[in-house]
Parts: structure tokens; sequence; C-alpha cells
């Protein structure tokens, strides 16, 4: 069968490219000829520029061009529609959507993330739409919620909707085994590892694993990060420089940066004990699935797909699905054998402090010490390098304050004590998350870079003080 | 009714009748300036004024239901007088409210058009029409309520403010700068509260610095307290109305993120009023005992092994001179001026600016125990130097004195 394959593509670095680059190997093995048709450039036969409607055209005239016998397209958004768009935007592309797969014999579509607002009969660009998701011959989603919320949105018959396994092309790619990947990548034999990779993001939480595993590395456990920011944009720059500064002030967290390939990835997973998906939201994962493939424990958080993946797993795969950052510590220290606790903290160096003459100062200082270690901000991995000393830290900390106070922004639960009220809370949160969280996710980005930008301040201010009182220019040891 | 005292610098006539303002007035409230006015009201009541309490017939804020018969009767030897509340359920109100937290610039008719919106108090209002001359002074708090708002203005030159002023967007209306410039006086708990009365009003109405009264208990049963209410390990307490305002959220948040990376064994146990609502990973260890009687508030302070205080907007903060009378540590949001210039000064509590700090306040407490109980020494004596009844009414008769004139009084050919 000539089958077409419109997706990004390796070597881009998407988890839909990884993804689709999975099924075409799986749909090639099985002796199909597969063109990959990717919308930038990459290791795919063609690559078009698929945006608005002259990019869907183009697709519909590939298409007619290429006789295939089966269309399948990887569906994101993003590929097709300008962003930001207005209704005649949305109106067009999915016009040229529509010609495009009615010239093709069988059009299949994966849906990997979609806007659910836009299919609106009444409104033109909805209708426009459905016109265009009808005349797909089958459309998979990852998940049972995905497929009921589809099917509603769009006036698409369920039965039209495949549930497809978000692992069942996937493939190993390493022939590493635990010791030898782990002797790679110079992780010790007998140390206990977590590991949490892919890109990171937000919305991933790679710093909630951080803080649960805190305290773990005193016992001989780890954590490996591994992946950096998918994009270059100030919020995931500045989350990313966040988290590098919460692992380098957290004993035992190792941060791996750059390009990860298939192999690595999957190396990683052989070489952990444990792999951590701390998400915030997610569609679904393809992590968890990549782990099951090498008999990895998994624990993640019950969000988005995630649970659904989860009860399919079954007890064919092991995932400890925990709800909140107490419950994710808890797994963690179950997993490495402890019991989270205060023993593995320091003690407050009090020995005389029911004595001391100004105990209120000393204690206020050694709590702002404590936090700028904690918190995960650059200061904090500076304080621990021994680039800043304490009193700097002190200074900058109280510098971020007026903007620590304001928390971070936080969805409220959708609970309530009245169980038809705490329903009708959840279904509104799962119906506007998808907006709501990123929204949240940048607010929380600038807020923590506006407090990494005045740390940063003060600590130079405290430098450059302590360098003009030192002729010698040494910086006040830590 | 009239009186002398030596309080101030000649002796002090206590000609007239003095009315104070309170929003709401009962037992069982949760609000700082409705206790700390009802409370005054008895003290120069007992200092021979003749004292009158002016409050509407609703206890609840959130409602403003009308609970109690309007009309005038004698509460525990008091004179209370209650008005009904009118409540119109305009959606700007909502809105302009949502406008006006977020810092936004509202119009001065959109801020009179808010303020006129929520519950409002007409008889009340028109009863100081007709009678405001039966009063030497009128004492109105908190500032940004309606009855505040509308009232003082009737009879500025006997209207007496306490104030309760934070730092909100509310302060920076302009609709309030009449209430702040035009009265016949202003009552100020803090330092701080004054300057920042300072920083956001020019010129600012007669003014003084008076403190604000705590009770002072006799003594105290923390372990009959515990059998009482089950109560076992170490706790923390938060005593107050549980809202947004007063920071009852984000000390959830901020609990449950110190015990998600911590392992510490406190419990927070709180009373007051309003909805709980724990996180679901700290439910069990989120205990409401709803409103307690005073003794056994101030036992449950004796008990507690810290009092949190998360409110930013604080004029004063009578729970942690209780939690200090009680030889408890307070730990606090440093966003709060007010809290953080009383545990400066005093020495006896912790101040915090973000969960990672709050975290680092529980583990000082649970990880050193004698050196807590040594932070919260120094608190008692602070209290009972600077806020007890006595001293406090000296100063707001001194004020009186000052700023309001006594009736005339026909004397006898």
């Amino acid at each position: 069968m000539k089958i077409l394959m419109v997706t990004p593509y390796p070597p881009a670095r998407d988890g839909i490219a990884a993804y689709a680059a999975q099924a075409v190997r799986s749909l090639r093995r099985d002796g199909h000829q597969v063109t990959v048709l990717s919308p930038g450039p990459s290791a795919a036969h063609h690559h078009l520029d698929l945006v608005g409607p002259r990019g869907a055209l183009a697709l519909a005239k590939h298409i007619r061009a290429g006789r295939y016998d089966r269309v399948i397209v990887q569906f994101h958004p993003d590929f097709f529609y300008p962003v930001p768009n207005r209704m005649r935007d949305r109106l067009a592309v999915a016009t040229g959507l529509l010609a495009a797969f009615r010239v093709a014999s069988r059009v299949e579509v994966i849906v990997h993330e979609i806007d659910y607002r836009f299919g609106r009969p009444t409104a033109p660009d909805g209708a426009a739409a459905r016109l265009m998701w009808r005349s797909v011959d089958r459309i998979a989603v990852h998940t049972e919620a995905e497929r009921s919320r589809f099917a509603k949105a769009f006036g698409v018959p369920a039965t039209k909707i495949a549930l497809v396994e978000h692992g069942s092309d996937f493939a190993r790619n390493t022939h590493f085994d635990r010791e030898s990947a782990r002797a790679s990548f110079g992780v010790p034999l007998d140390a206990f590892t977590f590991l949490s990779i892919g890109f990171v993001q937000y919305h991933k939480g790679f710093d909630r694993a951080v803080r649960a595993f805190s305290g773990l590395g005193a016992r001989g456990a780890r954590l490996d990060i591994v992946g950096s920011a998918r994009v270059d944009d100030p919020g995931n720059l500045a989350y990313s420089n966040s988290l590098d500064a919460l692992a380098a002030a957290t004993d035992g967290v190792f941060r791996h940066r750059g390009f990860v390939s298939d192999e690595q990835f999957d190396r990683w997973l052989v070489a952990s004990d444990v792999v951590v998906l701390p998400y915030r939201s997610i569609w679904s994962s393809g992590v968890l699935e990549r782990a099951a493939l090498y008999d990895r424990p998994v624990i993640a958080t019950a969000v988005g797909g995630l649970q659904e993946q989860a009860a399919r797993a079954g007890r064919a795969q092991d995932i400890t699905l925990v709800v909140d950052d107490a419950e994710l510590r808890a797994a963690m220290w179950a997993r490495a054998g402890g019991r989270s606790g205060a023993t593995a903290r320091a003690s407050w160096r009090v020995g005389s402090l029911a004595d001391d003459a100004d105990l209120r100062a000393r204690v206020q200082s050694e709590v702002v010490r404590r936090a700028v270690g904690a918190r995960g901000t650059r200061l904090g991995g500076a304080v621990a390098a021994g680039t800043v000393d304490p009193d700097t830290a002190a200074a900058a900390s109280r510098a971020s304050a007026p903007v620590r106070r304001v928390a971070n922004l936080e969805l409220p639960a959708p609970t309530s004590g009245r169980s038809s009220a705490a329903f009708v809370k959840r279904l509104v949160r799962r119906l506007t998350a998808w907006e709501l969280e990123p929204v949240v996710g940048e607010i929380n980005a600038l807020r923590a870079a506006t407090v990494e930008a005045l740390e940063s301040v003060a600590a130079a201010r405290g430098r450059g003080a302590a360098e003009r009182d030192d002729p010698a220019g040494r910086v006040p040891p830590s | 009714m009239s009186a002398t005292t030596a309080a101030g610098p000649g002796p002090l006539q206590r000609h007239g009748k003095i009315g104070l303002v309170p929003v709401r007035y009962g037992a069982g409230l949760v609000g700082g300036a409705e206790i700390v006015l009802a409370e005054m009201a008895r003290g120069l009541q007992q200092r021979g004024w003749d004292v009158e309490i002016l409050t509407t017939c609703a206890l609840d804020h959130y409602t403003w239901r009308n609970e109690l018969p309007a009309g005038a009767r004698d509460e525990d030897g008091l004179t209370v007088r209650r008005f009904p509340v009118v409540v119109d359920d305009i959606p700007e109100h909502g809105t302009l409210e949502h406008s006006i937290m977020s810092g936004a610039k509202v119009p001065i008719q959109a801020q009179q058009r808010w303020m006129n919106s929520g519950m409002r108090t007409p008889e009340l209002y028109h009863h100081i029409v007709d009678h405001a001359e039966d009063y030497r002074a009128l004492i109105f708090s908190p500032y940004p309520s309606w009855v505040t708002f509308a009232c003082s203005q009737i009879s500025p030159s006997r209207s007496v403010l306490w104030t309760c002023l934070h730092d909100e967007p509310y302060a920076y209306l302009d609709l309030f700068s009449p209430v702040f410039t035009g009265v016949a006086g202003l009552l100020f708990q803090t330092a701080p509260e004054h300057e920042l009365a300072h920083r956001i009003i020019d010129p600012l109405a007669p003014h003084a610095e008076v403190g604000c009264g705590v009770g002072v208990p006799q003594d105290y049963d923390p372990d009959g307290f515990r059998a009482r209410h089950g109560i076992d390990g170490p706790f923390l307490l938060y005593a107050g109305r549980r809202e947004g305002g007063k920071g009852w959220e984000e000390l959830l948040s901020n609990f449950a993120g110190a015990l998600g990376r911590s392992d510490l064994e406190f419990s927070l146990v709180t009373m007051g009023r309003g909805p709980v609502n724990p996180p679901a990973a700290v439910a069990g260890r989120v205990v409401d005992l709803g409103f307690l009687d005073d003794a056994e508030r101030d036992n449950a302070f004796a008990a507690a092994s810290a009092y949190i205080q998360p409110s930013r907007y604080e004029a004063f903060s009578r729970t942690i001179m209780e939690a200090w009378l009680a030889n408890t540590p307070v730990i606090a949001n440093g966003a709060c001026d007010v809290v953080a210039w009383h545990c400066e000064r005093s020495g006896a509590g912790l101040t915090y600016d973000d969960g990672f700090e709050f975290e680092a306040c529980l583990s000082f407490l649970a990880e050193a125990p004698d050196a807590a109980a040594a932070l919260a020494a120094p608190g008692r004596g602070y209290v009972l130097s600077n806020y007890t009844w006595d001293g406090v009414l000296d100063r707001v008769e001194s004020a009186l004195a000052g700023w309001t004139r006594a009736p005339q009084v026909a004397v006898a050919p």
C-alpha cells in the first residue's frame, strides 16, 4: 500500500515527530511504501509549509499527484493554522484541508491536540471544520475522554473515532542493558536512580520531582533530569534556568541538557530504576509507553490522559499514580526504600540558639538561607557552588521578596462540600484547563523570571561591593 | 452621663454620648474591627461615658441577611440600635470589585457605583441624619464599608475613624479621600498604619496612634484543650475568618507544600468562620474547631506550637497578641508591614515571604522546640507593655477630648 504520512519528523525535536517515526517504521516493516511529508525541513521525503489555506491547497496538490492509497496525518493545530488566528483563517484552512482530504482515497488523522471551541455548527468556521472532519475516514485519539469530547465538539460519529494506544507502534531503540547503559552515562551501578526525561517545560513539572526527591541524595539515590527546553522562548528558558538552579542546589540531582537521540532516550530508560512523570498537565505520555517497553516502573501524576493510560496498562506495567506533591514525595521515598523525613535534612544549627541575645535575627536569617537553597533559583545554585556568600544571598532574597510574596498562580481546586457542585467544577475544569493552564504557566514563568532578575541584580551589587572592599577582588567565602 | 478622670494633661470631662458604629455587633462574631469597637464600647462605658452601639441587623458579612430585629434594646448593659440592611444584587458590583482589586484605574463615578451596589443601611444613615447632634462622637470602623463611607460624612465634626487601614487597592480609591481628610479624627493602631496613611493621603485629618487593646487571660489550660478536642501531637493554629483576603487559601497551600516537601508532624488547627476546603493531601491534617468561646480560644493559643498569621492585610492583628500572651511564637506573612513590625519589635515572631521560607519556619519549630520557646518568650511582655485596654483607652479618651466638643451643659443661674 502506498501511504503518505504528514507529520513533523526527526531530526526535529518533537514528541509527535518521535511518535510518527515509530509509526512509519512499523508500517514499513509491514511492507507498506511510506512517504513522509513534514511541515519543515527534516528527514522526511518532502516538506511543505502547511500553514494557512495555501498550505492546505499545496497538500491537496501533493496528494493528488502522489496517488496514495492512504494518507495519515499527525494533527496538531499549529501545523495548519496561523497563530494567532481569526475566524476567517480557520474557515479558509478548514476548507483547504477539506479539499485536500477529498482528493485522497483514504484519510486517517491522528489527533495529538485540538481546540474544541472551534467546532460550533452555527459558526462558519465551525461548520467548515465539521465538514472537514466528517470527510476523514478514521480519526484516532489516545484516550477515551478525547474520543467523546471530539465526537461532541465536531459532530463526528464516535464509531469513526478510534482509540489507539500511544505505544502501539513503539519498538526498542537501544541494545544496551542496564549495566552498560549506566556505564555509558557514568551512573554508579548501586545508585537507586530516578529518571525524568523529555522536553523541559513548566507543564512537565520536573521541578516537582526535584523537590520530592530532596533529601534522598543523602541516602545514595539520584535523580537524573534529561532534556532541554523545546522552544527557546523566554518563558521556557526562565523555567529551564530555574530548574537548573534547583537541581544544582539539591544533593543527588543531575541535569543532562542538550539533544537526546531516540537511542539515548531509551538508554536512559534502561539505566533508570524508576521513571518519574511529575506532569502538571499532559494529553498523553509517550514516555510512559516507552518505559513499559523496558519494564521500568513509573511514578506519574494523575493528570490528562495518564490515568487512562495507566488503567489500560493494568497489571502489565508498574505504575504509581499520585495526585499531588505530598503523594509524589511519598511514592519516590517509598521506591528508594526510605521514608520521607526530616532526618535527612541538615539540622538547625541551634546548639546555643536558646541563649542567644539576638535569637530572632539569627533564626530569621537561617530561615532565609534555607529557603534560598530550596527555592530553585540561580541564587540557590550560586550559594551551593560557593560563588555567592550567604549574606549577599540573603540581601538578594530580600530584593525578590515583594514578588515572591505573590504566590504562584494555581487554578483553584475543583472541590466542594456538595457533590453536584464538585461535579460541575470538575467539568468546568476539564473544559477550560487546556486554555487556562498555559496562561497560568506563562504567568508563573514571568514571576520566576522576575525573581531571578531581581536576585541577579542584587547579588551582582553585593559582589561589586565586596570586591570594592577587598582590593584583591576576592569574593567573600561562603 | 458625665465623669472626670486625670487621663491626659488635664482632667477629662466625660460629657456627651459616644456612638460606636460597627457594621455588625453580637456574640460570636469573627472580625477584628467589630470586636474592637465592642470592647471599646464596654471600656468607655465602664469609665463613665454614655455609650451607644449603632449597627445593623446582620451578622454574616457575606449574605448580609437581617438576622436580628431592628430597633433599640439593652444588650448586656449597652444600648444597641439595630437597622436593617438592604442588599441590591447588582451584577456590576462584582465587575467593579474585580477591577478595583486588580489595581485598574476606576473612575470616581464607577467607584461610587461600586460602593453603592453592595450592602447599604439607609435607616441607619437617616438615624444619624436625624440624631447626629445627640452624639459627641461617632466612631466608625472599618474605613471601606458603606456604613463608614456614607455615615461618617453626615456630621464630619463628630465622626472619628478607627481606620483599620491596610495597604490594599481600596485604600487608594479617591472615593475614601473625604473619609480620611475631612473627619474629626483618625485613630491608628500602629506606626506602620500611620505611615501608610501619610503615604496615601494628604493632608490627613487630626490623628493619633493609640494602639489596640487586648484582653489578658487569667490562666490557660492547654492540656484540657487537647483532651476536649482530641488533638494529639504538635499543631499550628489559625484563628479568624477563613477567606482569601485573610490569606487562608495561601496558608493551606503553603502548609500542603511544606508537608509535601518535608516530613513535618504538624497538623493545622483552625477556629473561626468560613469554609475550610483543604487540599486533599492534607485534608486529614486540618482540624476545624468552629467558633470557640474566649476561654477556649485562649487555651488553643497556649496549646499550639505556633500561631500562623497568613494575612497580608492587618492593621493591628489581635490574634498574634493573643498568641504572645500565651507564650506561643508567631509565624507571619512578611508581606504585612504591621505584623512584620510587631515581630521585629517584640523579637517573638518569624516572617516568611514564600512557601519555602514558611517551610523553613516550620522546620525550626519542629527541630528546635527549645529555641522556639525562647523565641516566643519576649512576646508576652511586649503585649503587656503596649496593648492593654487601660493604656489604649487612656489614649482614645485623650484623642476624643481634643477632637470633639462636649455638649453645652446648662448652668443653673
